[in-house]
């Protein structure tokens, strides 16, 4: 058994695709559609081969009342690990990006967090013993 | 072997795109050794639709006005979307919804069977996709109806096969486009 897709929930697909390719960088992995339903995932650039992001429509209303909360109350949708968190939040701030929190040294590691404009924020995490 | 180990669907055919700007319609014709009246059943009834159909329905869909749920067979959740037949003259055309897409059958009698015309205005990236998945769909309906079933094929069970994959790449060169991404190989574009 292996974790080798997580989900997110995103409001509309095309835009989420373009924000985590375009902006945040991943690479777009599988793209299938059957009737309505269509299985959209991204994976890091430095690892093709492993864990899949799934950006998921939200047509859900118990997500969607799931999701709107969690935003509201800043908690991130999805957490990822980079090994240069100033190094990708001034590039993804670059590419018009909205940080809800610049980097920021917390217990063992430094996060910034990042509204992906489709419904969450992002944390991304540089653990301190991944410091350069 | 039984029937669906040896079945190898023929080429890609009968396939047309209708494009108006960005919103494309798959227009797939297919003769069938069946009467319109036999078809329309197929199309229709609940029973017969989980037999072959990419989805299941919780009713009929032989009546106008009647609000039924489709459920897609093979997502990984439940994608269930409400639909509402618009049209059925039985056994003659029969129009409905599936999500956001439009689907339209015609049947017409030929002698000793039926020619029958899907129109389905699938997202255009995915329509090599969609008619490749409908083909093989037809393949087992034909079977259904002979009193030879192959047992349905949709979802991700069809894609891992390889005459879908076939198919896929066949209609993807019929209609210009390039065959999308699947199975999944990293691309780096976006």
């Amino acid at each position: 058994m292996k974790i080798k897709v997580t989900s997110i929930y995103v409001d509309d697909q095309d835009k989420a695709l373009r924000f985590y390719t375009e902006v945040l960088g991943f690479a777009k992995k599988a793209d299938f559609s059957q009737g309505p339903f269509r299985w959209l995932t991204v994976a890091s650039p430095e690892e093709l081969d492993g864990t899949e992001l799934q950006l998921a429509l939200n047509d859900n209303p118990a997500a969607k009342a799931y999701q709107q909360a969690m935003f509201q109350q800043g908690r991130p949708g999805a957490m990822f690990y980079t090994d240069d968190v100033k190094g990708d939040y001034e590039r993804i701030k670059a590419r018009g990006a909205e940080f809800t929190m610049p980097p920021t040294g917390v217990t063992a590691s430094t996060i910034a967090m990042v509204n992906d404009t489709c419904g969450n924020l992002i944390q991304l995490i540089q653990l301190a013993s991944y410091s350069r | 072997m039984s029937d669906r180990e040896q079945y190898t669907p023929g080429p890609a055919s009968g396939a047309q795109i209708q494009k108006d700007g960005e919103k494309w319609t798959l227009i797939l014709v297919r003769e069938l050794r069946h009467s319109p009246e036999r078809v329309w059943q197929a199309l229709t009834d609940p029973a017969h639709l989980r037999e072959w159909a990419p989805f299941e329905a919780d009713g009929s869909l032989g009546a106008v006005g009647t609000m039924v749920k489709l459920t897609t067979v093979g997502a990984p959740t439940p994608q269930v979307s409400e639909t509402t037949v618009t049209r059925a003259d039985a056994p003659k055309v029969l129009v409905y919804n599936w999500g956001a897409q439009d689907i339209r059958w015609e049947l017409e009698a030929l002698a000793g069977g039926t020619r029958l015309t899907l129109w389905h205005n699938i997202d255009r990236r995915f329509i090599s996709m969609g008619a490749a998945g409908w083909h093989i769909c037809f393949d087992v309906l034909d079977h259904l109806l002979s009193g030879t079933p192959l047992g349905r094929m949709v979802g991700g069970e069809a894609v891992k096969f390889g005459g879908w994959q076939r198919l896929n790449a066949e209609y993807a060169t019929q209609f210009g486009i390039k065959a999308p991404n699947w199975p999944p190989q990293a691309a780096q574009e976006s």
